[in-house]
């Protein structure tokens, strides 16, 4: 065989699979979404649920239960799992390390003192808290990413730092929470718990125009992602602007994520194995930016499903991601130093 | 003319220069080595050269252009870098990493043609790594593993490659491997090469020109027969030595002397 040939057939064979693997991402997430709606104390058949949301037949009660009640929380689970796929994949392909999601580098964190502050000190709800969260959560990055410049931005002091943020945060929302009343700490514990229930109307709207907007442009930078993969020398050299490439990256990285927090809290771990598990499916390195997002909406669309219908008593979609997302994140740590590759 | 110059070139990371004051033209299509002792400043002149270091005085001349005012893009489609550590995407592919180097070639929407294909396939060839295609870079022994890093400069189709390093961490016979490769490709194309080389022996047996810095400036320059003496060797590298021609092709080789 030819070498012409040989890369013909390697080539074809990987397009066909990153196809085949985003198409069957992209089924499941659209049967979850069906399958989520349909679950309940009020039980449904898919047809009734399509019709309903497609609006092809008027039927009151359907109409109240799908409309009103269960889609808002089915969009939630789904708007917030794309961003956070989108956004775990790129933060850890542009610093190099599996372990380098926006849950470990301080974004969310930010997030949740500036939403805490608001609930415990302002008294404030909803969109307050909403706003509140996403400012910090940008806030925090700015602040991170200007603590780690120094002639441009490297990956391992990016991550230090977060890591350092993070815990100050966190340090600092524990003390606030000491200065609560017993409702506003419950209400913001609730908060930190993260849940794609508690979701209103005009924050979905603000992520779903975020969504259509940034995903597309992140398939896009996923070019100049290639390159910085093989470290700043070579990316530059093969013509990347690297600096520019960087902030881009992470300014999309960071507004989706932000965004998600500011919809459904602090959901941990989904941003963290989103992209592995895209990963494991499209072959080594593959690292589609989009495949990640949607395996981010099936696991939320899932734990959403096993937090509210299959738990004894509803729970907290946070609780789900985290009770899966633990082990996960020991076992990574496990292997990754045995391999010997934690850089 | 010469395509790739350097005017009045300083260059450094902080405060202090590594590299002062320095004048070099490269010879086109001619292999040339950088040689010189430890932190002498030649991975930085070569850095400079491509673009990755901006100078603090003096300018990079690329067919008459000031490189630091052309595109990184425009750069990359006429000369290549391949760095001293590059990072190797983990389980990525051979196929997929010398495909990467056709980057500077393609656009935001344009995607993967047959010119693309035609430049991954030569560049496979020319190195010899085409059986390789399916394998991950991370079981390769080291010596492939370079030829594949080799192979993504090369699908690069520039005129010029420039090559830090490119023969640490790699046994004698893999160096020796490497650097003929080196010369086989600017014997086919033209190519003009500029590799920072460690091993002097191995720089005046394969290489037309010699460029010797110490402490950032150039202290010699030549073909290695007229350049490299035992002067030479004493004042770049502080090591008293003889020099006799290589029993093959007849090269200055260093001896070191006796203690």
């Amino acid at each position: 065989m030819t070498t012409a040939v040989l890369l013909r057939t390697t080539r074809r064979r990987r397009t066909a699979r990153a196809l085949l693997v985003t198409a069957a991402l992209a089924g499941a997430v659209a049967t979850l979404f069906v399958v989520t709606m349909m679950v309940g104390s009020f039980r449904l058949s898919a047809g009734e649920v399509i019709a309903s949301v497609l609006h092809l037949r008027d039927e009151p009660s359907v109409d109240f239960v799908v409309r009103g009640l269960r889609l808002p929380t089915a969009l939630s689970a789904l708007t917030v799992g794309l961003a956070l796929g989108a956004s775990g994949t790129i933060f850890q392909q542009l610093l190099r390390n599996p372990l380098a999601s926006p849950d470990f580098v301080g974004i969310t964190s930010g997030a949740s003192l500036a939403a805490v502050f608001g609930i415990v000190l302002l008294q404030a709800g909803g969109l307050v808290v909403s706003g509140l969260a996403l400012g910090g959560a940008l806030l925090a990055a700015l602040l991170m990413y200007v603590l780690a410049w120094r002639d441009g931005v490297s990956g391992y002091r990016f991550i230090l730092i977060g890591i350092g943020v993070a815990v100050f945060f966190e340090g600092m929302t524990g003390y606030v929470l000491t200065r609560a009343q017993l409702f506003e700490a419950r209400q913001a514990m609730h908060w930190l718990t993260g849940s794609v229930g508690q979701a209103s109307g005009s924050e979905l709207r603000l992520l779903s125009i975020a969504l259509a907007v940034l995903l597309p442009l992140a398939v896009l930078l996923q070019r100049q992602l290639r390159a910085l993969e093989l470290g700043d020398d070579a990316a530059r050299a093969l013509g990347t602007r690297t600096e520019l490439s960087r902030a881009g990256l992470l300014a999309v990285a960071v507004t989706l994520v932000a965004l998600a927090v500011a919809v459904a809290g602090p959901i941990i771990f989904v941003a963290l194995v989103a992209g592995p598990i895209a990963d494991r499916l499209l072959g080594p390195a593959g690292g589609g930016v989009l495949p990640a997002a949607l395996a981010g909406a099936a696991l939320l669309l899932t734990a959403d499903l096993v937090a509210v219908h299959l738990m004894p008593t509803p729970l907290p979609t946070g609780v789900v991601t985290g009770a899966v997302g633990a082990p996960y994140l020991l076992w990574l740590l496990a292997t990754t130093n045995r391999q010997g590759a934690g850089g | 003319m010469t395509r790739l110059r350097a005017e009045g070139l300083t260059l450094g990371y902080d405060e202090r220069p590594i590299v002062a004051g320095l004048d070099l033209t490269v010879l086109d299509g001619k292999v040339t080595a950088i040689v010189g002792a430890n932190a002498c400043g030649k991975s930085t002149l070569l850095r400079g050269l491509a673009r990755l270091l901006t100078p603090r005085e003096g300018a990079v001349y690329l067919d008459g252009a000031s490189i630091a005012e052309m595109s990184t893009l425009d750069v990359a489609k006429v000369l290549g870098l391949l760095p001293q550590s590059p990072v190797a995407p983990d389980g990525i592919t051979v196929a997929d990493l010398v495909s990467r180097g056709r980057y500077p070639h393609q656009g935001w929407f344009r995607r993967w043609t047959e010119r693309d294909h035609d430049a991954v396939s030569r560049a496979l060839d020319a190195t010899g790594t085409a059986d390789l295609v399916d394998r991950p870079i991370r079981q390769l022994s080291g010596g492939q593993r370079q030829r594949v890093w080799v192979a993504m400069a090369l699908a690069q189709e520039t005129d010029l490659l420039l090559l830090d390093e490119p023969t640490t961490f790699l046994d004698i016979a893999h160096q020796v491997d490497l650097l003929r490769l080196l010369r086989k490709l600017n014997a086919a194309s033209g190519k003009t090469v500029v590799v920072v080389l460690h091993d002097l022996n191995l720089a005046c047996r394969f290489c037309d020109h010699i460029i010797a810095m110490a402490d950032g400036s150039i202290v010699a320059e030549g073909p290695p027969t007229e350049v490299v003496t035992a002067e030479l060797v004493e004042k770049v590298f502080g090591l008293t030595c003889v020099v006799v021609p290589d029993p093959v092709a007849g090269t200055p080789m260093v001896v070191p002397a006796r203690d």
